[in-house]
């Protein structure tokens, strides 16, 4: 019964990975290249399995991103890469995600060991959180020869890419294979720690050279007029309980509203509908023209049957039945259904990290804090809040913090 | 990103990869050669120089593809002759090459009418500071009779004028080989009596690629008409391959250094010339398509490929295939291999069902209700054409069994897939 949802989507074989980089028109000064967020080259990696060498093409791919297969599958290519294509003005852009998931499947079924440990430079890092940029700053870290202490508040590592983004978009195989590498490359993860609860901050500073906080927003948001309600539950709930039970859930209704515009959302609704819940009603504060989530999730929430009502806020809720309000026209609609999900974003849980958060972000650009020790990446470091941001963020904050502490060690 | 020692050692000189630009439009000038040496290439072949008498005199447009569906350049047709710039020029770029690129190598092709023509060129080269020479005895699109391919044909000819070349220089020499001929070994062992150290070889095969069917003209159309020309690119690489095999298993031959050209693009094309005997590898027409860059995924592929086999030095890997290429009449004829169809791979389009029919012994049988092909064994050879033509790889080789009366065990037979599988 849960088929549907733990199966992803067939990638592509030797044959029709090999057709669809023939579509690739191997531009020069390549446009898909310039326009990653991570500073993926896929002018460079498509090239590369064009020309049969895939080893080639997994290096680039991995050596510029610990988490390559999981860009892969759940990256936006639409308004990155695939948005520069210039195989756009003939048909359609080449599908470079789909490409560079062959190609990082290719490296985990190789069992290529691409990323190399650098050679120990005796100081040491400790990250808070394992999401995607806490594991891209460990990588980059570990590649510069810093010993890196992740401490997770779960029992498992990866954050919302194992507790959040369904199995049908991103299989736990996949995650736990990118973790592995970074655990082989020589990080130390410690799980159930939350820091500033069970371990302060305080232990964390004197014991390292650095503290990078990468905490994410990994709580829900939840409205007034729902807390309480025993027909409520958050996204950031109902998607951990999925994925943890693999989609073997007791409690499903027959008709479920979902509230939210964004890939959450999306991921919500479909996961529901693939669980085989009748009736999913998706309503979205964005009118179509102004949506958040992603084309390509907009697309599969679409495919699996789920309704989406595009421009109502919620007004009120009695038992559940919850009645919107049109933003637009002089409009109210109510609608009943067993269950109410919530997915109107996320917020940040920073207790005692010393931190000051503003709106689910630092109040400053950039990764320092007030504390010389202390920096910050990921979601809530200012810029955009995707998974192949928090690459970025995390390569980032790695590079600033090498050279801050190894300029320290050229000074002595 | 993989490390490996891509050297090798050719006519006594040491290249620091294998790869090179072949003679051709691709290296006509410093500019061009740069450009290539920045990008990773080992050495060029400088296009080729000429007499000062012999004007070059070029028409337009002049070249042509051959596609099949939607692919392009299957095949590469061109009527461009040897460089078009002065003597002095060309002999200008090849010094400063050599000295602004010391570690990358510098060989002079050349072209003479006549013996003085050759051996005035090869002393000219010399001082301009090549590391090698390469007598161009094979371009098959001269305007004159006594340049290229009919020189290349004739082994008097090429015996005299290597030897030529030796008296003006005392470079190492190889001899470029023209296809366009029978048996390559007479040829190659005139060279090598006239004093060549190495062979070079193909150079491009005579050919029309295309008629346009409304003006009855061969393409490329030069003012209403059309010359044959040389024929390049993936689609010669089988010829290039045999010729090579040819001469590295010829009585004398098998430690002839070889140049290996003819439609090499990847990795995997460079694996097999060097398989085959060839120490160094030459390529245009690739370049022509995709520029200079297709040499980082060469080099690249190369050395994972030198990992996975566990050799550290390509020297390790040249000619080491041509043991197991043998005469037709020594092959084993004594079994033959079914194919095995997978059905939960297969997708019911019946190609492998029109190909056996049309193409072999009309041994797949086809169900029109489910749409599935099934094998008569007691109709098929064990050809595998359905192996080839099947879309999604869901015919592999199965049961192997003796034909009658032979004898052996059929389980012992070495039966590989019948497609490259190398990654």
């Amino acid at each position: 019964m849960t088929k549907n949802y733990e199966t992803e989507a067939p990638g592509y074989t030797m044959t029709t990975v090999m057709e669809e980089a023939a579509r690739c028109l191997l531009c020069h000064d390549a446009p898909c290249s310039q326009m990653c967020p991570a500073h993926t080259d896929p002018g460079k990696f498509i090239r590369s399995v064009r020309f049969r060498n895939l080893k080639g093409a997994a290096e680039t791919v991995r050596e510029n991103n610990a988490m390559g297969a999981i860009c892969a599958r759940v990256c936006p290519t639409e308004k990155y890469c695939e948005l520069a294509c210039s195989r756009t003005g003939i048909d359609k852009p080449i599908d470079i995600g789909g490409i560079q998931r062959f190609v990082t499947d290719f490296e985990q079924q190789s069992e290529m060991d691409i990323l190399k440990k650098g050679e120990a430079n005796g100081k040491s890092i400790a990250i808070v959180g394992s999401g995607p940029a806490g594991l891209q700053t460990a990588t980059t870290m570990l590649e510069r020869g810093y010993a890196v202490d992740i401490y997770e508040k779960s029992e498992k590592a990866g954050g919302y890419l194992t507790y959040g983004i369904p199995e049908y978009r991103l299989p736990a195989d996949i995650v736990d294979y990118e973790i592995k590498r970074i655990i082989n490359l020589g990080a130390k993860i410690h799980y159930n720690v939350t820091i500033g609860k069970d371990m302060m901050m305080d232990e964390l500073k004197a014991n390292n050279d650095a503290v990078i906080v990468a905490v994410g927003a990994s709580e829900a948001k939840v409205l007034p007029m729902f807390e309480g309600n025993q027909y409520v539950e958050s996204a950031v709930d109902f998607l951990a309980r999925v994925k943890e039970a693999n989609g073997n859930i007791k409690d499903l209704p027959t008709s479920a509203i979902v509230i939210g515009g964004g890939d959450v959302a999306m991921d919500v609704a479909t996961t529901l509908k693939r669980l085989n819940v009748e009736h999913v009603t998706d309503v979205t504060y964005e009118q179509f023209d102004e949506f958040r989530a992603s084309k390509k999730e907009l697309e599969g929430t679409q495919r699996v049957g789920v309704t989406i009502v595009d421009g109502y806020v919620p007004d009120s809720i009695e038992g559940n039945a919850v009645t919107f309000k049109a933003r637009n026209m002089d409009s109210k609609l109510t609608i009943k259904a067993e269950k109410v999900i919530l997915a109107i974003g996320q917020q940040v849980n920073a207790d005692n990290l010393g931190i000051n958060i503003e709106h689910g972000v630092v109040p400053y650009a950039g990764y320092k804090t007030d504390d010389p020790k202390v920096f910050v990446t990921g979601d809530i470091a200012q810029g955009d809040q995707t998974v192949v941001w928090a690459v970025r963020k995390g390569k980032e904050v790695a590079d600033l913090i090498d050279s801050e502490l190894m300029g320290v060690q050229n000074n002595d | 990103m993989i490390k490996k020692d891509l050297s090798v050692d050719f006519l006594g000189v040491h290249f620091e990869n294998p790869f090179l630009l072949s003679s051709s439009p691709v290296d006509n000038c410093y500019e061009m050669c740069a450009k290539a040496f920045d990008e990773g290439w080992g050495g060029v072949v400088f296009k080729t120089i000429g007499p000062k008498h012999f004007v070059v005199d070029e028409v337009s447009p002049r070249f042509d593809e051959l596609t099949k569906e939607g692919t392009p350049f299957v095949g590469f047709k061109n009527m461009e002759q040897i460089a078009e710039h002065s003597l002095e020029e060309n002999l200008h770029d090849l010094k400063q090459l050599k000295e602004n690129y010391p570690n990358k190598i510098v060989i002079a092709s050349i072209m003479g009418t006549n013996e003085q023509d050759w051996e005035e060129l090869a002393q000219l080269v010399t001082e301009a500071k090549a590391d090698m020479i390469e007598m161009n005895l094979s371009c098959p699109q001269m305007t004159s009779h006594e340049m290229g391919s009919d020189v290349g044909t004739n082994p008097e000819l090429v015996k005299k004028y290597c030897a030529a070349v030796k008296r003006g220089s005392d470079l190492p020499m190889m001899a470029k080989m023209t296809p366009n001929i029978t048996d390559m070994i007479p040829a190659a062992k005139a060279s090598l009596a006239g004093g060549a150290e190495g062979i070079a070889t193909i150079n491009t095969v005579k050919s029309i690629s295309n008629i346009d069917l409304d003006k009855r003209v061969a393409l490329p159309i030069v003012n209403g008409k059309s010359s044959i020309s040389g024929f390049s690119g993936k689609a010669v690489k089988p010829i290039a391959l045999r010729f090579i095999q040819q001469l590295r298993v010829a009585a004398g031959l098998e430690q002839l250094p070889i140049s290996g050209i003819g439609g090499i693009e990847t990795w995997q094309d460079a694996a097999e010339f060097i398989l085959l005997g060839a120490t160094t590898l030459q390529v245009t027409t690739s370049v022509m398509q995709y520029g200079y860059r297709i040499v980082e995924d060469m080099k690249n592929g190369l050395m994972h490929y030198m990992e996975d086999q566990g050799v550290d030095h390509l020297s390790e890997l040249i000619g080491s295939a041509n043991k197991n290429i043998v005469p037709a009449e020594d092959l084993d004829r004594d079994y033959k291999v079914y194919p095995k169809i997978d059905w939960d791979k297969c997708i019911g389009c019946g190609r492998c069902y029109v190909s056996c029919f049309d193409g072999a012994h009309q041994a797949i049988t086809w169900d029109p209700k489910t749409r599935r092909p099934s094998v008569d064994t007691s109709k098929c050879v064990g050809c595998h054409l359905c192996n080839l033509v099947c879309p999604v790889g869901a015919i592999t080789t199965g049961e192997k069994v003796m034909k009658p009366g032979r004898k052996g065990n059929a389980e012992d037979k070495q039966v590989e897939s019948v497609r490259l599988t190398h990654f």
